[in-house]
């Protein structure tokens, strides 16, 4: 008796848990939504006014905010249903947006990776439901589900930051030879180590016959990278090279990946009682570019989110058309394949040339007074 | 009104947190236009939230005993490295590396556990120490920068269970764990009422029954919704995993004498002692099951991501604190299960989820987490201070006695932070 009991609520059990199985059905060989997409993607495009997804880092800096506002806009304007999405530098709060992202049907994924290696699990995810994956402003690494990455070169921003850097030792230091240190940006982020190689490309020679010394001798980029890009970091490291190599002697100049070490450098040098030492910087931030207009950053390399969004937007609608996307100017390999890159020449902003170069941006001419 | 209490069994005040869940599971369905109960989604709802709440469960423990792991995000983001060093510059298979990772969990738990259990500096300490020293130690060894994991590990971070059988229009891998799940459900209820019948519970067979069908359809509708995904997808490698670690450490923490002695130590250590229970090694266990699990979890979101990166980890030992308070556990020490701790994690996963498929920044989902939160503690901190009903309770008009915790250790919890070290 007490058996049969039981035999009979087990077997009720299995029969409702079948028959909530049984009434499936819907399960195709693909979802019904992303093989319309394939299937429309062969044959060219994407509905216009589709969900397009941007996924950033952060907003911790302002170039980021400016993308996260300027890119809800454009594609607004463009007629698209857009999800802008910022991570708060967490690499699997990134991950999950990105999933919701594809849940909410996009079409195309814009993706500016916190870590450009570490998303491989969810971008394929992406590229299976037929969602085409543009990287913008950093390489996504190490994995197939790239279809193009826009971005400012980054060697040739590395580049141009360490001319500016030289400019303005022979502007504002006089004769060499200089004493320098170097600082490199954030490791995880990939172009960090770009911006840092274009650099010593200018440098290097410079170092080697003797024009510049690297009093520190520390000129691996493991050496001077910054994690994560903390500025606080790069003051500290600031502070302690001054403390331990610079007692007696004067700093000139410091080879800067980005707007905030820029600051956080100049105040480190103050300080300790230095004079100001030639920074250059990245992405023109308000507090950067006010600092050059008064004379204590020497230079900051713009790379105009505008421009970027417009070269995504550009993309995006080829995309949507289903046209071939136009040629790429170089192509990268990620480790995995060859990605083509789409890449803009940044530009460098001085004192001298500030009101020229922001003649279109009435915020940042607001700031030159 | 008394019946639905018996179907339920003990005191509804327990399914609080269980009907805000589905509550927010329905609302956000709702309010996504029918996007949050997907196949896809619920997939990566447990694949990205698994290495969190496998340490909710260690973290469970470790308040349990009356401490806290500050080191776990540390710990799972060096043995992730580690794991992802060895596989690619050892050249060791992605078995091997894994092993590694995970015994250097169980070394690094020991390290926690003789500092705590031998020389007695309080967890807090301990495991502040241990934060630092494998932050650091992640970025030294890794240069700071993203290393490859072995493509294998993927299986276990994000992967999915075989197809084969006939075309059911479900994952048959799903829908046997979901076939099993029901049986087993169903025998155990029913032993456990046979067995309740024997020592002479009156309660009568159909409340198990309605009980019975109840899980079940639970469990199946789980089945139906994670089997009936793309061709390919299943129930997620990451959540059986979890599912599996809920049932050991469920059985570990209620049926076994290592179990009663965290309770014991955890509610009042000196009598314990007093009563012949090895405080020392208790701590000590407990800790190293802690730094375990934490390796586990680093190397399962090493294989989700596809590659170890030097700030893997950071924070993650506060979202398990968090899922273990939400679930209920008191800050005092001796309060916490292991099915609560899984429901608080899952309210704070189906937060994140749901936000993020209504599109709200990341800036105001923190903000919507930190409230829910302290509410949900609040909320408990209230009903046993007041020796009130939840509203659930209420609700049913529960007029039975509360909980056996005296109001005294309810109360002590209503001071976070207050009492983190236990004195010594």
């Amino acid at each position: 008796m007490k058996l049969t009991k039981k035999a009979v609520v087990i077997a009720a059990a299995i029969s409702l848990g079948l028959s909530l199985a049984a009434c499936s059905g819907t399960r195709g060989e693909t979802p019904p939504q992303s093989a319309s997409n394939e299937a429309t993607a062969a044959t060219g495009g994407f509905e216009a006014g589709s969900t397009i997804g941007v996924s950033l880092p952060w907003l911790g800096t302002q170039n980021w905010k400016e993308a996260e506002t300027q890119f809800a806009t454009a594609l607004t304007e463009a007629g698209y249903k857009p999800i802008v999405q910022a991570a708060d530098n967490k690499v699997p709060q990134q991950q999950s947006q990105i999933e919701a992202m594809i849940e909410s049907g996009a079409k195309v994924l814009v993706v500016a990776p916190i870590d450009g290696k570490q998303l491989g699990t969810v971008l394929e995810k992406a590229k299976d439901a037929g969602i085409k994956i543009i990287g913008y402003d950093r390489l996504l690494e190490n994995t197939t589900a790239v279809d193009a990455v826009t971005q400012y070169g980054s060697i040739e921003t590395g580049r141009v930051q360490g001319e500016a850097l030289l400019a303005g030792l022979a502007e504002r230091k006089g004769a060499g030879p200089y004493n320098i240190e170097l600082f490199g940006g954030g490791p995880a982020d990939p172009n960090a180590p770009n911006f840092f190689t274009g650099a010593m490309e200018v440098l290097q020679p410079k170092i080697d016959d003797g024009t510049l010394v690297v009093v520190s001798g520390q000129v691996e980029f493991t050496q001077v990278a910054t994690a994560e890009w903390d500025n606080a970091t790069a003051q500290k490291r600031m502070e302690s090279l001054l403390a331990g190599n610079y007692q007696d002697k004067k700093i000139d100049g410091v080879l800067t990946p980005n707007d905030g070490i820029a600051r956080a450098i100049l105040t480190a040098c103050e300080d300790a009682g230095q004079d100001i030492p030639v920074v250059d910087g990245l992405d023109a931030e308000d507090e950067s570019v006010v600092s050059i207009w008064e004379g204590k950053q020497y230079a900051t390399v713009a790379k105009p989110t505008p421009e970027l969004i417009a070269q995504t937007m550009v993309l995006i609608q080829a995309l949507q058309s289903g046209a071939e996307l136009p040629p790429p100017t170089s192509t990268a390999n990620n480790g995995k394949i060859d990605v083509p890159l789409y890449e803009l020449t940044p530009v460098v902003i001085t004192k001298a040339n500030a009101k020229q170069a922001f003649a279109d941006d009435p915020a940042k001419l607001e700031l030159l007074k | 009104m008394k019946s639905i209490k018996e179907i339920f069994g003990g005191d509804l005040r327990q399914y609080t947190m269980v009907i805000v869940l589905i509550a927010l599971i329905v609302g956000f369905h709702i309010a996504s236009g029918g996007r949050m109960l997907t196949p896809s989604n619920f997939q990566n709802l447990l694949s990205g939230n698994a290495y969190v709440l496998i340490l909710a469960i260690g973290m469970m423990m470790v308040i349990v005993i009356g401490h806290i792991d500050l080191s776990v995000g540390s710990v799972a983001g060096f043995c992730g490295m580690v794991v992802a060093i060895c596989a690619r510059d050892l050249g060791l298979p992605w078995w091997g590396a894994a092993l590694v990772g995970l015994l250097l969990g169980v070394a690094v738990g020991a390290w926690h556990g003789f500092w705590l259990a031998k020389v007695g500096i309080p967890g807090f300490i301990t495991t502040l120490a241990g934060m630092m020293i494998f932050r650091g130690g992640v970025i030294w060894i890794s240069n700071s920068i993203s290393i490859p994991a072995p493509d294998e590990l993927r299986f276990f971070g994000s992967g999915s269970l075989p197809e084969w059988g006939p075309d059911t229009g479900l994952n048959n891998s799903t829908l046997l764990l979901g076939i099993i799940a029901i049986a087993a459900v169903a025998w155990l209820q029913l032993n456990g009422w046979n067995k309740a019948k024997r020592t002479g519970s009156q309660t009568p067979l159909w409340t198990v029954i309605t009980r019975v069908v109840l899980l079940c359809a639970v469990i199946g509708y789980a089945a139906y919704l994670y089997g009936s995904g793309l061709v390919g997808t299943s129930f997620p490698v990451p959540g059986l995993i979890l599912v599996v670690l809920v049932i050991v450490y469920h059985i570990v923490t209620e049926r076994t004498a290592y179990g009663r002695h965290i309770y014991a130590v955890g509610g009042n250590k000196a009598a314990a002692a007093l009563s012949g229970v090895n405080v020392p090694k208790t701590y000590f266990l407990t800790m190293v099951n802690m730094s375990f699990l934490a390796a586990l979890a680093g190397v399962m979101f090493v294989g989700r991501a596809t590659s170890a990166g030097p700030s893997d980890g950071v924070n993650w030992e506060l979202d398990a604190i968090a899922a273990v308070f939400i679930g209920g556990a008191a800050v005092s020490g001796g309060i916490g299960t292991v099915v609560a701790t899984m429901v608080g994690g899952l309210v704070m996963a189906v937060l994140n989820s749901g936000l993020m498929l209504l599109g709200v920044g990341s800036d105001k989902t923190q903000v919507i987490k930190g409230l829910v939160l302290l509410a949900a503690v609040a909320f408990d901190v209230y009903n046993k201070r007041q020796g009130k009903k939840s509203i659930i309770g209420h609700l049913f008009g529960n007029r039975e006695s509360g909980k056996p915790e005296s109001p005294d250790a309810a109360s002590s919890s209503a001071v976070p932070g207050a009492k983190e070290l236990p004195t010594q």
